[in-house]
């Protein structure tokens, strides 16, 4: 594949161009889900469940029923009974079918129980409180290790609650390794359950015409995992389903499976004949939305005196809640890292999701790898401790090399991780800082590193593929269709750069289509850190197959070599006769009448996974009274090979440091371990970080070459929210001698544990 | 969001009449960032919400030196936290206004919506406690004024009538002399509800400490005055070892429960540290102020 | 019982019936059709719903139609004049502030807001009015960085 990095210098690809729906977000015009209304819409909401395990003994609906304005109440007794799973394409290469969309069995607080069409919002809150639910409470589990005895209750049937069987990493002897070391450390790690909190709550609007074709519009990452979830549970061909999600107020990786609403929906739409909404409260964003995995990792290595890392063994326990949602995925990606970033010749790990009557856990940013690392980075830097070592060298005699096997089995092609520690290093005043004297007084500060790499794509687990199509106007303006829902990252934007550098047009002749199944080429969904790298690629092999056309056309219209010819600012012309020239649009419809040629790209691109690396560096002021943290900055350097867009790319970065520092310090969604209610499901309790409480960030993106992706660009999105919670807790360690391995460090946890 | 039927009168003596028909049907409505919380969750289902947003003349701030600082009950937290008069005289009731929410629900609530909203953590009370702030009340049988140290009761509970509606707050004078802070110790350093909040006034006369007042917040179910801890500084200089001493006090007069914003021994330990900052850094401000000409 | 009121939208006397219930933000949404100001939690925690109530930010979803009644409503639709943008929206569309945008209209509000009350506002006076506007994309870097920008170019206008 062509690098593009070539003598020709890039002219729309490297810039900060605004963002191409910027305008439309920033004076309201833009449409989200929420903002749909549809001619005689009805309103919808779930009724949830108050008990965290129970039994559906009998229901009565007729008071709802009779009340006026409600239009349709549906139970598990009125829903197809399809067992289907929530997650259709899986991460994991293991399906767990384990959903319905509704039944005679809840399994957590807010599991839904049945569902209220009626003319108003209004009427709803009256409508669930008049229907009757008579049920059987079942004893229920929320901790992983006691929901694996045999004695406790069964969520779906499975060995010991297990979700998927053991994931299990081994190379090398690990019995060996812990011999040949001269010390072992060990530690359990303990994380919490943060949620993605997007902005715009799930939301759906469905509508049938009078032809029977669905039109769903919903706020996803996947259009067409939408469209293939409700075909298979609910018998529609896809050719009768048109799902569409222009735009939408963040997912982070959790709008990437259903459960219960859409279904529930287009059902109370085809019951009533009406276009239905339904729009989740906040409160159930938190308790019927996807946190990330609660994890427990017990964490054990050896090292030599000169801190070469000769064993380690580990078990990653997940807490999945009460449905499988991405945790095989989660689990798999999660073992994976906990076996790699370092070298270690005798490696043994073993993965295990666990169902408990918690709300449901899934995908979200990092997917498994922030755990990881938490566990892992905290660890090195008390290796780096105990041995007297630079927590920086430490990392280095353990570096991997080109060549050697990543996370995903793949081998990288490059590291570039000690790039990474040497200008975070550098940028943060490391050496000066490590070896400043202790604070006098309460407030003591310090400065932490810890690592990441990360995996763009779900390969080899999932093959993925994106495609793209390109069709040139005729007036040389193009039309960029892509099947990758723009969940907020500024997709669009770097795909709209993609094709115009590609095609030699300007930023601003290209409209981007995207989310919506009826018009887009299929893609498998906005996740992982992967629309830039393969929906990117598709994007330059549609915009090549396009301008090869154009090249064609133009070298029979102007007696040239089709390689002689270049296309700049939308006009074609000859390298070795610039006089012989011809705009696109002229090639496209000519201006003697003739009609307009068909110019259409298409492309699609499959590619193995690669490799993206990063080092994050905190510095923390921490209250050795209060127990408070303060983060006062943060560094972080990331290779990202080519940057197409170093405004979107820092952007990601920038957000990904506010969910990996509201990680570390405070965000938790609190499960009372008696009731399975959640306390916290609210933004004042549950605390996100305002304006006030971000530090200053210097981001970095180091430009590796790498010519995988389109013009050499890896993911990105996922990789700012891996490290940070081990580099804050590091730092917290430099400031204090406080080794905190459980998330958040709350300020009163924390003061237990200041010497 | 409970439904309701909704009144609003025009004048107080309309909004007492109105009341006193209704009693507890009804629901008093100000800036509603309290009222309006609860109605949407279903805490209160009044038939009758009775904004008082319309009637005339409760929306001021007013000060002379001999009778103090009137605050009507319509004057918002941001009016309270940005007027030129309350910075200049009560400078720690505008810190204290200033650490309340967001710029958004401070230009929404009131003053006198956070005392009569009466929560054990309400950002102003603490501040308004050591001020000695007085609440004037206007009832079917005319008006009375009730100290806010004998004003709450429990949490979201106060000597009110239902019958009755807040018309102003009332601040004495400051004595010269004085300093004061409030501490709001908190997860986020903003739009948090406080853990715990420490608010401490000291009066020097030279380096002797002549009057000192502290309150606490969150720590107990109703705001508190920590009157041991006050009489410890009373009657000599504040230095670290008496502000030490008079946090002991503060400490043991503390309540504190267990909940999803902090534990109760945390809790605890945390009036001690807060006591005694604040009461260095009031003593700071009250020497400062001392220089002033 | 529905009871009308009168609202000045964005320079626009609108009458419209409410149910006492209501919030502003209901109506302006639902009823009104101006869906720029966003629902993020209808508890006045998240700012998206942030409109200017008689010149003053304020979360719309806590304020109830009625007490709106006979007064001033900016909301993010009345900003910029057809085909120019407000300097605020400019700078946020030009620095990147604008992913995902559903905290944009309201973030933009309380910006504006502030630059009104204060034209050249420090680092510290940015965040601390914008607290009240939570965002999940941007870690507000380039949030702050566009009203710096915004109050550099006159923000205020
Ligand atoms: C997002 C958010 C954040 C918040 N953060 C904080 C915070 O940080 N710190 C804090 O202390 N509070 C906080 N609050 C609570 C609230 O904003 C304050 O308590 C506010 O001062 C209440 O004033 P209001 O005018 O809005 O009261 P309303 O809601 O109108 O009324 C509150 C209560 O007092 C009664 N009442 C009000 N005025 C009178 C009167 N004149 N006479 C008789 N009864 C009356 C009402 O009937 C009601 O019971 C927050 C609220 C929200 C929504
Ligand atoms: S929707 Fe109004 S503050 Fe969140
Ligand atoms: S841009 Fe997405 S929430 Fe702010």
């Amino acid at each position: 594949m062509s690098a593009h990095l070539g003598p020709t210098p890039l002219r729309v690809v490297g810039q900060r161009v605004p963002k191409v729906d910027g305008v439309d977000k920033a004076t309201g015009v833009a449409q989200y889900t929420v903002d749909v209304r549809r001619p005689r819409m009805l309103y919808a909401r779930l009724l949830r469940s108050p008990h965290a395990h129970a039994r559906i003994r009998h229901m009565d609906v007729s008071r709802a029923q009779a009340l006026r304005g409600v239009r349709a109440i549906l139970t598990y007794r009125d829903v197809p009974p399809v067992v289907h799973a929530g997650q259709p394409q899986p991460r994991a290469g293991s399906l767990a079918r384990d959903q319905r969309i509704l039944e005679d069995r809840v399994r957590f607080v807010g599991d839904g129980v049945a569902a209220v069409a009626a003319d108003h919002p209004d009427i709803l809150e009256e409508a669930l409180a008049l229907i009757q639910v008579d049920y059987e409470v079942l004893p229920a589990v929320f901790d992983p290790f006691e929901a694996m005895q045999p004695a406790a209750p069964s969520l779906h049937g499975t060995d010991r609650n297990l979700v998927i069987p053991p994931f299990i990493v081994r190379h090398g002897d690990v019995e060996q390794g812990f011999a040949e070391a001269d010390y072992i450390f060990e530690g359990r790690y303990e994380t919490s359950r943060p949620m993605p909190a997007y902005m715009e709550p799930d939301a759906c609007v469905c509508e049938f015409d009078p032809s029977g074709r669905l039109t769903v519009w919903i706020s996803t990452q996947a259009p067409f995992m939408v469209r293939g979830s409700l075909s298979e549970v609910l018998g529609i061909p896809m050719s009768k389903i048109r799902v569409i999600c222009e735009h939408m107020g963040g997912g982070f990786g959790a709008k990437q499976d259903l459960y219960q609403y859409p279904y529930l929906c287009v059902l109370l739409a085809q019951r009533t004949g009406r276009p239905v909404k339904m729009e989740y409260t906040r409160e159930e964003t938190f308790v019927a939305g996807r946190s990330r995995h609660p994890v427990v990792i017990e964490l054990r290595q050896g090292v030599t005196r000169d801190g070469r890392l000769t064993a380690r063994q580990a078990r990653f326990v997940a807490n999945s809640g009460a449905y499988a949602s991405h945790g095989p995925g989660i689990t798999r990606v999660g073992t994976n890292a906990l076996a790699s970033l370092y070298k270690c010749p005798h490696v043994y790990i073993e993965g295990l999701c666990v169902y408990t009557n918690a709300p449901i856990a899934g995908a979200f940013r990092g997917y498994g790898a922030p755990q990881a690392y938490f566990a892992l980075e905290s660890q090195m830097d008390e290796i780096a401790a105990q041995l007297g070592l630079d927590p920086i060298e430490l990392r280095m005699r353990n570096m991997f090399q080109p060549g050697d096997r990543g996370p995903a089995g793949t081998p990288f092609r490059e590291v570039m991780l000690p790039a990474c520690l040497q200008r975070g290093a550098e940028l943060i005043g490391w050496a000066e800082k490590r070896q400043r004297p202790a604070d006098p007084g309460p407030i003591k500060r310090g400065v932490g590193v810890a690592c990441q790499l990360h995996s763009a794509t779900s390969y080899p687990a999932v093959k993925e593929a994106a495609g793209a199509v390109v069709s040139i106007n005729e007036d040389g303006t193009v039309q960029l269709l892509i099947g990758a829902a723009d969940l907020g990252t500024g997709a669009k934007t770097v795909m709209a750069q993609i094709a115009a550098e590609t095609l030699g047009v300007g930023l601003d002749a290209i409209r981007v289509v995207s989310g919506d199944t009826d018009v887009t080429p299929y893609d498998i969904g906005a996740y992982a850190s992967r629309t830039t790298f393969i929906a990117g690629g598709a994007v330059q092999r549609a915009a090549e197959d396009a301008k090869r056309q154009l090249l064609d056309l133009a070298a029979q219209e102007l007696h040239a070599e089709p390689a002689d010819l270049h296309v700049t600012d939308g006009v074609v012309a000859s390298r070795s006769d610039p006089g012989r020239r011809i705009a696109v649009k002229d090639l496209v419809a000519s201006p003697g009448g003739r009609s307009a040629r068909t110019i259409v790209g298409r492309g699609t691109f499959a590619p193995r996974n690669d490799y993206s690396f990063a080092a994050q560096f905190a510095e923390v002021a921490v209250d050795t009274e209060t127990g408070q943290v303060e983060v006062l900055q943060m560094v972080a350097v990331h290779d990202v090979g080519r940057v197409i867009n170093p405004t979107t790319a820092e952007g990601q970065v920038e957000g990904a440091l506010h969910q990996g520092i509201g990680y570390a310090l405070m965000e938790d969604l609190v499960v009372d371990g008696v009731s399975g209610k959640a306390l916290n499901a609210n933004f004042a309790d549950y605390k996100m970080l305002t304006a006030l409480d971000m530090p200053k960030i210097y981001v970095e993106l180091l430009e590796s070459v790498d010519d995988l992706g389109p013009f050499g660009a890896k993911g990105l999105a996922e990789d700012g929210v891996c490290p940070t919670a081990a580099a804050i807790a590091n730092a917290i360690y430099h400031a204090t001698g406080a080794r905190v391995r459980q998330l958040p460090i709350a300020p009163d946890r924390l003061l237990e544990l200041i010497p | 969001m409970h439904r309701f039927d909704y009144l609003e009168p025009a004048t107080l003596s309309e909004a007492v009449a109105l009341l006193a028909q209704h009693g507890a049907r009804a629901r008093v409505l100000a800036g509603g960032t309290d009222l309006l919380t609860a109605l949407k969750e279903g805490w209160e289902r009044p038939d009758w919400v009775l904004s008082i947003g319309r009637v005339a003349d409760l929306r001021y701030i007013r000060y002379d030196s001999r009778d103090g600082l009137r605050i009507g009950a319509l004057a918002t937290v941001r009016e309270v936290e940005t007027s030129p008069l309350v910075r200049k005289h009560y400078p720690v009731l505008a810190e204290a206004a200033g650490t309340l929410a967001s710029v958004q629900i401070r230009n929404l609530a009131t003053l006198a919506g956070n005392v009569c909203r009466a929560s054990p953590s309400g950002d102003t009370l603490p501040a308004l406690l050591v001020l000695d702030a007085e609440a004037r009340l206007v009832g079917p049988s005319g008006e009375r004024r009730v100290p806010l140290a004998r004003f709450f009761v429990g949490p979201g509970r106060t000597v009110m009538e239902p019958t009755e509606l807040l018309a102003e707050l009332v601040l004495p004078p400051p004595r010269p002399g004085t300093g004061a802070h409030y501490i709001k110790h908190s997860l986020r350093r903003a739009m948090d509800l406080a853990v715990v909040g420490v608010a401490a006034l000291v009066a020097l006369d030279g380096e002797t400490c002549v009057d000192a007042r502290i309150a606490l917040g969150a720590v107990a179910p109703t705001p508190i005055r920590a009157l041991a801890a006050e009489e410890q500084l009373v009657g000599r200089p504040i230095t670290p070892d008496a502000a030490e001493a008079a946090a002991d006090l503060a400490q043991a007069a503390a309540r504190p429960i267990t909940d999803v914003r902090g534990t109760a021994p945390y809790r605890r330990r945390m009036v001690h540290v807060l006591t005694r900052r604040c009461i260095l850094r009031a003593a700071e401000l009250a020497q400062s102020q001392g220089r002033l000409p | 019982m529905k009871r009308p009121v009168t609202l000045t939208i964005n320079g626009e006397r609108q009458e419209v019936a409410v149910e006492p219930w209501w919030t502003l933000l209901d109506v302006l949404r639902e009823e009104l059709g101006l869906t720029g100001a966003k629902k993020g939690c209808d508890r006045g925690d998240c700012g998206a719903c942030t409109v200017l109530l008689d010149g003053k930010p304020v979360t719309s979803c806590m304020v109830l139609a009625v007490q709106a009644d006979g007064r001033q409503v900016v909301t993010v639709e009345g900003l910029a004049a057809p085909g120019h943008l407000h300097p605020v929206q400019r700078a946020f569309v030009d620095y990147g502030a604008v992913q995902c945008g559903f905290c944009t209209p309201g973030m933009i509000m309380a910006a504006v807001a502030l630059l009104n009350e204060t034209p050249h506002p420090t680092e510290a006076e940015v965040r601390a009015a914008l607290t009240g506007n939570l965002c999940r994309c941007t870690g507000y870097a380039k949030i702050v960085q566009a009203v710096m920008a915004a109050a550099q170019h006159g923000g205020a206008a």
